[in-house]
């Protein structure tokens, strides 16, 4: 298999998270390369929240680096982050109900200009036909399903580089999950996004992975390809539990 | 009868100034989860700094809108210097010192002005407005004040749905987390909510300093009535608190005419009471949103 090396988008090196005595991300080194899907999973408890959190600024790391491209964003504030192209779509459907699906679209992208923002709403609502035909319902009036897809839209209004998924599969019937991620994948090929996805569900996260990283206390036990991990019968009965 | 209608009117009135106070509390309550009791403390020096300039200038107008940029700013500073640096370490700190505020504030215009109660002009007559030789239940300042809290509704309004700004303000106070996760500077649009509810108090304070004699501490009558209408309308609720600021003014208008002044707070007081027992989230309120 040839495989076309481009920049890494994402270069998270040596990161470690702290709650007070509490290690829960130690010495991370990952890379999530644009134009494919990389996956962080492992049991829960095992750090992978606490890692794209840190990535996207809500916490702050207790060492290590986090670049995109060229530029630093290491313990950067989330609202600076997210302009720097690193959008995070945070676990449990976070959607602001109050808000129409439209409005909770555009907030994602109120800095950019008014004709590029219009523009980016149309892509992103031909991208999730479901959330076209309900944009002016209040976000409180839509499925599970409907309202991850609304995060994710969210997210992508900011024209990401670097898309972090944190647990989508997370109370989604197993159909809607495959159709969610399948969407990403195809994303992620097409507009060159490195999307970072964190996931407890192993077997779905590693079917549309190009790569993944397993995590287990806050450190890595395992890197390599989605094929090598799912290979690993060991590595799956320690850290996955199939 | 006669007596009824105009004591209806001048409680819509009254009504009116609670709504705008309760309006700001609103505000600040949304966008930081904070009663601001400092409210009144900020109202009373934006009116002695409109009595100042209107003394000086001769023209109410423009003590009017001296007061409201003084108000502005200072919701400003006492959100970016007091109630941040506070909030960080305990949300019951920052209703403490927002006291502390009002307390410091009242301070401040007593060492400005004097303690002494000053006399606010009344730019606008309030006496029965007289067309076509029919006397009318108003005067030209109740149509004013109405006039002017609907105007300033109506921006607020614009500005929440209509605006970018807005949009994220919203989106700041229903959650935080997912608007800085959108590029949003949440702190600026809480620092901006305290900008326009001292906006909205100030403009409260000069439309009801007329009826009231000026000092520093004449304005704490007003926090109660006004707490108690944020706290009935349901505290989160803009909508709540004009809607029911004018029926507390109507309530307490009729208390005045028919018995006596000195029974407002407490038909107040019983109003709040009543309605926690009844409807502890407000009427206008959401039970699942609301935290106390």
């Amino acid at each position: 298999m040839v495989v076309v090396m481009t920049q890494p988008d994402l270069r998270v090196r040596d990161l470690s998270v702290r709650y007070g005595p509490v290690q829960a991300v130690s010495h991370v080194f990952l890379e999530a390369q644009c134009g494919q899907v990389t996956a962080v999973i492992g049991a829960n408890g095992a750090g992978k929240s606490s890692l794209l959190r840190a990535i996207a600024g809500l916490v702050r790391p207790s060492g290590g680096e986090v670049h995109v491209g060229e530029d630093e964003i290491t313990g950067g504030r989330p609202e600076e982050i997210v302009r720097a192209g690193v959008a995070l779509v945070p676990e449990g459907r976070s959607t602001i109900p109050e808000l129409t699906v439209t409005e909770n679209l555009v907030l994602g992208a109120l800095w950019h200009s008014r004709s590029q923002r219009g523009h980016t709403l149309v892509q992103v609502l031909d991208l999730f036909p479901a959330l076209a035909e309900r944009r002016h319902a209040h976000a409180a009036t839509l499925s599970g399903g409907e309202r991850q897809q609304l995060a994710i839209g969210r997210a992508l209004m900011s024209k990401p580089k670097v898309l972090l998924l944190d647990e989508p599969s997370l109370g989604l019937a197993p159909m809607i999950v495959t159709q969610i991620l399948e969407l990403i994948q195809r994303l992620a090929e097409d507009t060159d996004l490195a999307v970072l996805l964190v996931e407890q569900n192993a077997v779905t996260a590693l079917r549309v992975a190009r790569r993944a990283v397993v995590l287990n206390l806050g450190r890595i036990v395992m890197t390599g390809t989605s094929e090598e991990i799912a290979a690993d019968e060991q590595l799956r009965h320690a850290y996955l539990g199939y | 009868m006669v007596e009824f209608g105009s004591y209806l009117l001048g409680g819509v009135t009254s009504g009116i100034i609670y709504a705008l106070l309760a309006l700001a509390l609103v505000l600040i309550y949304r966008s930081s989860g904070v009663v601001n009791f400092a409210q009144v403390g900020q109202a009373t020096i934006t009116c002695y700094i409109a009595l100042t300039v209107q003394l000086r200038t001769g023209s109410w107008l423009l003590g009017l809108v001296t007061a409201l940029i003084a108000g502005v700013l200072l919701g400003l500073i006492v959100q970016v210097f007091v109630l941040r640096p506070v909030r960080r370490s305990d949300p019951a700190g920052a209703l403490i010192a927002s006291f502390g505020v009002l307390i410091a504030l009242q301070g401040v215009a007593g060492l400005v002005w004097s303690g002494e109660f000053r006399a606010f002009p009344q730019p606008f007559p309030d006496t029965p407005l007289v067309i076509g030789g029919a006397a009318l239940p108003f005067s030209v300042y109740n149509l004013v004040t109405l006039i002017a809290a609907a105007l300033l509704v109506v921006f607020l309004a614009w500005l929440f749905n209509r605006t970018d700004v807005g949009l994220a303000m919203r989106a700041s106070a229903h959650n935080p987390e997912v608007a800085r996760l959108s590029g949003v500077r949440v702190g600026r649009m809480i620092a901006l909510g305290w900008g326009l509810a001292g906006l909205v108090g100030a403009l409260a304070g000069v439309l009801v300093a007329p009826l009231t004699l000026l000092s520093p501490t004449s304005f704490n009558v007003l926090l109660v009535f006004a707490f108690t209408v944020a706290v009935v309308g349901g505290l989160e609720s803009p909508v709540g608190a004009v809607a029911i600021g004018i029926f507390t003014g109507v309530v307490l208008s009729l208390v005045t005419g028919y018995t006596d002044a000195t029974n407002t707070p407490l038909v107040a007081l019983a109003l709040l009471v009543i309605s926690l027992i009844l409807k502890p989230e407000g009427a206008f309120g959401h039970r699942a949103t609301r935290e106390v």
